[in-house]
């Protein structure tokens, strides 16, 4: 038997559906996207532009959305009221996020000292059952079983209570006493979790800059402001001398070339003829004020000698 | 410094627990702004591709004295305030006429930004064609291997991605597939020839980018006789012609933290996301299931119920005591057994 015929008619009633290309497309299911990386065909593009192009464009958009259509109905769906749902995989184009990837939360002390016993969370119901009313009533709020106690209208007191014992009040104190443990303990989780971010010691940086500024902004470098507590000593900062001022002048170049000669005396070490130490004798013979100082006492000793002389 | 927003009511707190960073992220929401001046091309462009873009938008009605080549900072500061991260800026001016800025935005800081300028806009009203539903996803055709190559194109189609289609799902309904967003290049005039040492003159670059085509088509699906549908497109516009202008890559730093990844859930590894895992599987019940391959077992080394008569005891010496232990022997086995 031939069904050739046959399977030409059917061909003839049915368009292909395969798309051949030279470069493969590059379809991403994820997000239904399709990309042609087949440059664009310049002849048809510049002939004939305004009516070839949108054909043409048309003509590619058509391919690259069968190849598209194809990769989508090849992936295991569902049923649903609407028609099948395609389950897509993850997109393998990446996107930029829009926000920063969400930090983890730091556990809190129960956190960390259940996993470090292996203790299992256990989520407690909202409701308990109540033998008496024979219903489900709230463990907590509303007409919550932990208020029973204090809202019962007989209380059972000790004999030897003292006289102004209030049962219903001692009850409600211990509940509230709980809550207020749970909020504390709540605050110093919130706390850890904060320094553990880092926040406090970004704080606390930022309190030392400050009180470095400050510091620095006194002549002496807060030498002379009163030290708090803990405080630490600034390092690494020195003070700027002003060179016109008369206590830094040796400071100036012109100051110490006049000077030069018994700088580089002192650092002749041993200098002359190597049995007398310049340097060690200047200090001796001045009494350690140096060869100025001595240099000048030697002038006005001359002077008084002079005037001596007339007298 | 140190500034924490605190709900004051439940209604805020979740409005600003919907804010919050997120493993999986929702759509971004585009905000279109107007520049001073905007004219009729770029006001109808804004229009037709908001109308694609919806429900995911936000309108800014007025004009804006914004120019965001020069200073970003109102775009940030809207960012943060609408909780959106692209922003579609239309302006005119001589220099550049029907111009439209989009810009994205990472953690309220811009990120990127591409300028192109219209140059042929053809309205969806003038097909008289069916058209999309509103909301629907687009599939989007990108054709030309520049797409792939060339640093301006792949940042324009990163950015028209994030436009349309950024969205991740899991699913989605055949049958909704109604319409397509085909971006083309022209031909490139012999890029390739640009010299390295020029590169930096963007003025001279941009003269020689081919243009871009946006087309929007919508979808036919017809039987093919087997179980993919074949395609036909008919026109729904709006068609856009555009051709590059300045742009603003993203900053390295701020695009490495913009593309971190979050690492795959416990779950989605058994499920072989990562990597594939042979003879595991997660049942609807979300527990994991295994197939595991003994080998023969022994069974000469079995260890069968122990029994005392058939126990080799060792030989005792001392016979004095035999007597004490087996009044003390059943009293143990008892205390053992029950």
């Amino acid at each position: 038997m031939d069904v050739s015929n046959i399977l030409a008619s059917h061909a003839a009633k049915f368009q292909s559906v395969t798309v051949e290309k030279e470069t493969p497309l590059d379809v991403d299911t994820g997000f239904l996207t399709v990309t042609d990386l087949t440059p664009i065909d310049e002849d048809s593009y510049k002939y004939d532009r305004l009516s070839n192009l949108e054909e043409y464009l048309q003509m590619t958009a058509r391919d690259g959305i069968q190849a598209l259509v194809a990769a989508l109905y090849g992936l295991p769906t569902q049923p649903s009221p609407d028609g099948p749902l395609a389950q897509l995989p993850a997109p393998i184009t990446q996107l930029p996020r829009t926000k920063p990837l969400p930090k983890p939360k730091p556990p809190t002390k129960w956190e960390r000292f259940a996993a470090a016993k292996g203790i299992q969370k256990r989520v407690r119901d909202k409701k308990v059952w109540d033998e008496e009313r024979q219903e489900w009533i709230n463990r907590w709020g509303k007409d919550g079983k932990n208020k029973e106690k204090e809202e019962q209208w007989i209380h059972e007191v000790k004999a030897d209570a003292p006289v102004d014992h209030d049962p219903a009040k001692a009850a409600r104190d211990a509940r509230t006493s709980r809550v207020a443990k749970n909020e504390r303990q709540r605050l110093q989780n919130n706390a850890r979790a904060q320094s553990a971010a880092g926040d406090r010691e970004e704080r606390k940086k930022d309190i030392e800059r400050t009180l470095a500024t400050t510091r620095m902004s006194t002549a002496s470098m807060g030498r002379f402001d009163k030290k708090l507590e803990g405080e630490k000593k600034l390092r690494g900062v020195k003070r700027k001398k002003h060179l016109s001022s008369k206590k830094n002048r040796h400071h100036l170049p012109y100051y110490r070339s006049w000077t030069g000669d018994v700088k580089r005396a002192r650092k002749e070490k041993g200098a002359g003829d190597g049995i007398l130490n310049v340097r060690k004798a200047i200090r001796n013979v001045s009494k350690g004020k140096g060869g100025v100082a001595l240099a000048r006492e030697a002038n006005r000793k001359g002077a008084k000698g002079k005037r001596g002389g007339k007298r | 410094m140190l500034r924490t927003v605190k709900p004051r009511n439940a209604r805020s707190k979740r409005a600003l627990e919907a804010r919050e960073a997120k493993e999986v992220e929702d759509v971004r929401t585009a905000i279109f702004v107007k520049g001073t001046h905007t004219g009729e091309i770029v006001n109808g462009v804004m229009k037709e591709l908001m109308a694609l873009k919806r429900p995911d938008t936000i309108s800014f009605s007025k004009k804006n004295t914004i120019h965001p080549f020069e200073d970003a900072s109102s775009l940030e500061f809207w960012a943060g305030k609408n909780d959106a991260s692209m922003f579609l800026v239309g302006q005119s001016t001589k220099k550049r006429p029907a111009g439209l800025i989009i810009a994205r935005t990472f953690d309220s800081r811009l990120l990127d930004m591409c300028e192109l300028g219209v140059d042929k806009f053809v309205s969806m009203a003038e097909f008289k064609t069916p058209k999309s539903t509103p909301g629907h996803k687009p599939m989007m055709h990108f054709a030309s291997e520049l797409f792939d190559t060339h640093p301006r194109f792949v940042q324009v189609k990163s950015l028209l991605m994030d436009l349309f289609n950024g969205e991740v799902i899991d699913s989605i309904c055949l049958p909704g597939l109604e319409h397509v967003i085909s971006v083309s290049v022209g031909p490139a005039p012999s890029l390739q020839t640009v010299n390295p040492i020029l590169g930096d003159s963007q003025e001279e670059d941009i003269q020689n980018l081919p243009k871009i085509h946006i087309r929007t088509y919508t979808v036919k699906l017809l039987p093919s006789g087997t179980r993919v549908p074949r395609v036909e497109l008919t026109e729904m516009g709006p068609f856009l012609d555009l051709s590059l202008r300045r742009h603003q890559a993203a900053d390295p730093e701020m695009w490495k933290a913009a593309m971190r990844r979050p690492k795959l859930k416990k779950q989605d590894l058994e499920k072989g996301l990562g990597k594939k895992k042979k003879n595991m599987e997660v049942d609807e019940m979300g527990d994991l299931r295994g197939r595991l391959h003994i080998a023969k077992q022994d069974l000469n080394k079995l260890q069968t119920r122990k029994m005392k008569g058939l126990k080799s005891i060792p030989v005792e010496e001392d016979g004095s005591s035999d007597g004490g232990e087996q009044e003390e022997e059943p009293r143990q086995k008892k205390r053992k057994w029950d």
